[in-house]
């Protein structure tokens, strides 16, 4: 049917803002405060997109390429993502390959308008960004692997739109420690505590901001979006893991995606609760990662 | 049964977790904690892998583990890190990071290792024997990489730790006074480690094992 | 009356002596208490040793206490040894005593560290089951520690830390080894029914062990015991300890405890020799780690300059050829145990005279002492004789043993090992007798306090360990030729009679 296959990525293009809005309004009610409106960063990306672009001097035809590249990658992920029991729109062996490496496409046009910029301070954050997401980037695949090896399918519609009730009775450890790997990754990706902080631009804890510094108008916009969606989509691969399958589609689609803003829902308690790690941890948190994805991977190849 | 198999791989994994926590975790009462945990998981260990009767004894020596390994010991060492003042563990010589990502490598070599030796297991679970030597050689890694004196104390108990799941998992009846004798021991060592440390701030100012050096020859 | 009990006195009774220690009131009456003590308890240890030989062997508890002649024979060693010291011991800190550091309550510690010690270590000696021998070689190293830092100083904790860790890994491998074996008696567990894994059941049915575990498992105990007993490489600890640890310990240390821990290993030599595509494992092994002490202990001669790690060197050396004498077929097993009684005796004199002479310099360096054998006759003649004998001089009975070792080596074709050995020996030699010389001989510095004439128990004790060894050196008697050649039918695995050609 047609509608079962695009409602996939309409849900994602959609509802994807909607996260940002979740977690800020998490955080403010740790705080005691009554926080953004929900939809706050619907009215954010429609308010850039009015406006106008600066462009610095200093910059060059990358500068203006870079956030387009990014939200086209991620739109194309989105095609590559299945939800609830739906297979994703596009789907062959290896996809989870392309996936990954979509949005390190993405990472490389954002850390090149970055340094396009001639700006130390972007800089400094590009070289950070490229060091946390090499450690970041073998967790998310091993765990991949993992979870492949067990459900016999290269294609990410197999891996988590399959069955997965009877995966849980078999290697439901492993499967509890790739999902622990993949919640890391997906802290780290998305720039979230303890990785980095997205609410300060100082110096001190800046990583994904600082590269976005000096974006503005519609590209900004074109940023924040794709930022939204990517969130939307690494958490898919997490409620693929955990969440098992129905069988009727609705109620599926329905639990993923209130499963995914409930994940949103504990990204706000984890940034209300922890502080931004040394930056001299980091490494050592994501390679505590690491550690788990190739323990789980030992787990099932055992 | 399967239910049976399915807790000892889960307790298996905790186990494994534990170890991986003890090599990448720098806060020294994080790391004591972190052995109470295994004593604990020991002593429920002890009563998954008996495959005959439960007898009383079993009970008996699983509640004494349970109560030494995972109160007494912690109790103890707590007590002697609070006289030392000390928060986290100086520098290593292996970093940190470096011995996460080893671990699960090392695990790989051990499972390895265990499929080589044909020992005569109980059935309860193909990963006992491998985890248990993943528990030694992280023990020695810990005696043999960290600085301080607290530190090596629980390279050691996690040391006999590891020998301990060995000895469960081999299936041999030994009687419950050596059992006991055992656990007695390692009570002392415990007990003798920490005076030993407590003597060595005393006197040093500091327990880094690797400073005490003037003996040479 | 049954003999089996006692053994469950001399069991008992050092563990009742430390219990008495506490209710003592000055440091005096706990020295002289030890000493009176311990020669009681090992005048019974001798009549529990003569029980046995008589008897052949003892046992009680259904077979958990046991005896032959081996343990016999580590039982009138660790008593000569415990009642020497203790002797000597008796006196050594009486400066201490007078100006009040040792204080009554390190001597109670000391006591009671010293009854349990001896305890612990006959509990090594009379079990049967494998598993108490390991709990009793354990207890030894925790005992023992706080021995060696009687005297709280910076090197004297840091020899005991690096005494603890070392040790207690070696024995927590030492207990894996004793996991394997008890998992490699599988084929015939049934028949064990629960009593543990005792030695006399694994020597009937040792042919039924599965070779490959028990393999891996005497690696396993050769490695953990051999920590203990002080082979290279394993020795790390044993100079920081026995040279910071008080002289009557140190005398302990290096003559009996190294040489439980070899008996333990000893134990096992003779289960695996019967384990069929093993045989060869345990000579393999002896030879490879005895030579390796002999190097290693040889290096490390020729660089000292403090005394008490002079001697401490010796016994990692003497350990080596003691090693290498148990790898040598029967030959070779009589001469070890005979250099075991020999090392022992000559080992503690060396010792004893070592702490009184540091007691009277002032220090245990070398380079400032010279004139020993001016400045305190009996001590510095002790000391000559003793490392004379250690160095393996004729007449005394350890060129007797080492000249039986050489013997053993060209029957069993073993060359190259007595190339080493007789290198190694050589090169200490000449090392040794140089430090010697430069103690003993010449003239004696100026010190500001005249030593003390020396008191007949000390001179007791020097006349008699120089005597027994020249005695022996020249003469075996019959009885202890006969215990011998019952210890190494023991060790050999068998127990019918083997010809043994001795002189």
């Amino acid at each position: 049917m047609h509608i079962e296959k695009i409602i996939n990525p309409l849900l994602t293009l959609v509802l994807a803002p909607l996260l940002f809005g979740i977690i800020n309004r998490t955080k403010a009610v740790f705080a005691g405060r009554t926080g953004q409106p929900l939809l706050q960063s619907y009215y954010d990306i429609w308010k850039l997109f009015c406006k106008g672009a600066v462009y610095s001097k200093t910059t060059s035809w990358i500068f203006r390429l870079g956030p387009i590249v990014g939200f086209a990658v991620v739109v194309a992920a989105a095609t590559l993502m299945p939800l609830g029991g739906l297979p994703a729109i596009v789907a062959f062996d290896g996809d989870f390959i392309l996936f990954a490496y979509l949005f390190g496409l993405m990472r490389f046009f954002t850390v090149l308008t970055a340094l396009d910029t001639g700006s130390s301070f972007e800089g400094m954050g590009a070289s950070r960004e490229v060091m946390f997401s090499a450690l970041a980037e073998p967790a998310f695949l091993v765990g991949l692997a993992a979870i492949s090896k067990q459900t016999h399918s290269l294609s990410l519609t197999g891996m988590l739109a399959g069955p997965d009730t009877a995966l849980w009775s078999q290697i439901g450890p492993a499967l509890l420690l790739v999902a622990f790997s993949v919640f890391i990754v997906f802290l780290a990706e998305n720039s979230r505590m303890p990785v980095d902080d997205p609410n300060t631009h100082l110096e001190l804890t800046m990583i994904h901001e600082v590269m976005v510094l000096d974006n503005s108008g519609p590209d900004l916009g074109f940023i924040t979006y794709a930022a939204t969606i990517k969130m939307w989509l690494l958490g898919t691969v997490l409620v693929g893991i955990l969440v098992p399958h129905n069988g009727n589609v609705w109620i599926d689609i329905s639990t993923a995606v209130g499963a995914i803003f409930m994940l949103a829902v504990l990204v706000g308690v984890v940034e209300s609760s922890m502080a931004r790690l040394k930056l001299l941890h980091v490494p050592q948190f994501l390679l505590i990662a690491n550690a788990l994805s190739i323990l789980a991977l030992i787990l099932v190849l055992r | 049964m399967i239910f049976m198999t399915n807790l000892v791989d889960t307790v298996i994994i905790f186990l494994i977790l534990t170890n991986l926590m003890l090599l990448g975790s720098s806060r020294l009462r994080t790391c004591i904690l972190v052995v109470a945990i295994q004593g604990i998981l020991l002593g429920i260990l002890a009563i998954l892998l008996e495959d005959g009767s439960l007898g009383i004894h079993l009970i008996l020596l699983s509640a004494a583990i349970f109560c030494l390994k995972g109160i007494i010991f912690p109790f103890l060492l707590i007590r002697t890190l609070r006289d030392l003042n000390v928060q986290h563990e100086v520098e290593p010589f292996v970093g940190y990071g470096t011995s996460l990502v080893l671990s699960p490598l090392v695990l790989v070599v051990c499972i390895w290792l265990g499929s080589q030796l044909s020992l005569p297991i109980g059935a309860a679970s193909s990963l006992v024997v491998p985890v248990a030597f993943f528990t030694i050689t992280c023990g020695l890694f810990l005696i043999v990489s960290r600085k301080k004196a607290l530190t090596q104390v629980l390279g050691y108990l996690v040391l006999e730790n590891g020998i301990y799941v060995f000895g469960a998992s081999i299936a041999t009846i030994q009687p419950v006074l050596v059992e006991l004798g055992i656990l007695l021991d390692a009570f002392v060592a415990v007990f003798v480690m920490g005076i030993a440390i407590y003597h060595i701030n005393r006197e040093f100012d500091h327990t880094d094992v690797d400073r005490l050096n003037k003996l040479k020859g | 009356m049954n003999p089996g009990i006692l053994l469950w006195i001399i069991l008992l009774l050092p563990v009742v002596g430390s219990g008495i220690c506490q209710i003592l009131r000055s440091p005096k009456n706990v020295m002289n208490f030890t000493c009176f003590g311990v020669a009681v308890i090992g005048i019974l240890d001798i009549v529990t040793a003569g029980v046995v030989f008589s008897s052949n062997t003892i046992s009680s508890c259904s077979e958990w206490l046991y005896m032959d002649a081996l343990s016999a024979y580590h039982l009138i060693v660790m008593a000569l040894v415990f009642c020497m010291s203790s002797l000597y011991g008796m006196r050594y800190f009486d400066k201490e005593i007078n100006e009040g550091i040792f204080t009554l309550k390190s001597a109670k510690r000391y006591g009671i560290l010293w009854f349990a010690s001896l305890a612990a270590m006959t509990l090594i000696l009379v079990s049967n089951n494998l598993g108490m021998m390991w709990v009793g070689m354990e207890t030894t190293t925790l005992v023992t520690a706080f021995l060696i830092c009687t005297r709280a100083n910076k090197a004297s904790i840091e020899g005991m830390w690096k005494y603890l860790i070392v040790c207690s890994v070696g024995i927590a491998l030492a207990f894996m080894g004793t996991l394997f074996i008890a998992a490699a008696t599988y084929k015939f567990q049934g028949s064990i029914s629960g009593n543990g894994v005792l030695w006399t059941q694994l020597k009937m049915h040792a042919g039924l062990l599965d070779a490959k575990l028990a393999q891996i498992g005497f690696l396993f105990i050769f490695v953990g015991y051999g920590t203990k007993a002080g082979l290279a490489p394993m020795h790390t600890w044993l100079p920081d300890a026995h040279s910071q640890a008080p002289s009557p310990v140190s005398a302990v240390f290096s003559g009996f405890m190294l040489n439980a821990a070899l008996y333990c290993i000893m134990r096992y030599t003779s289960l695996i020799k019967l384990v069929p595509g093993n045989e060869n494992l345990s000579r393999d092994l002896f030879l490879f780690f005895g030579t390796l002490s002999i190097v290693v202990a040889a290096a490390f001669i020729l660089s000292q300059h403090d005394l008490k790690r002079l001697l401490a060197y010796h016994s990692v050396e003497h350990l080596g050829i003691i090693a290498i004498g148990l790898g040598m077929g029967p030959l070779g097993i009589f001469a070890a145990l005979f250099h075991t009684l020999n090392h022992s005796i000559c080992k503690s004199l060396g010792f004893f005279c070592a702490g009184r002479l540091g007691q009277i310099y002032g220090s245990y360096d070398m380079r400032g002492m010279t004139g020993a054998l001016r400045l305190s006759p009996l001590w510095g003649g002790g000391l000559l004789g003793s490392l004379l004998a250690l160095i393996g001089i004729a007449p005394f009975a350890l060129f007797m043993s080492e000249l039986l070792i050489v013997k053993a080596a060209i029957a069993t074709n073993s060359i190259w090992v007595l190339v080493v050995f007789l290198a190694g020996s050589c090169i200490i030699f000449a090392a040794a007798l140089k430090h010697v010389i430069n103690v003993v001989y010449g003239t004696p510095p100026v010190l500001d306090f005249k030593p003390r004439r020396s008191s007949i128990p000390d001179t007791g004790i020097v006349v008699f360990s120089l005597g027994v060894l020249l005695v022996l050196g020249l003469w075996m008697p019959n009885s202890l030729h006969e215990i011998l050649y019952r210890a190494a039918n023991i060790m050999e695995g068998i127990d019918a009679a083997t010809t043994v050609c001795v002189k």
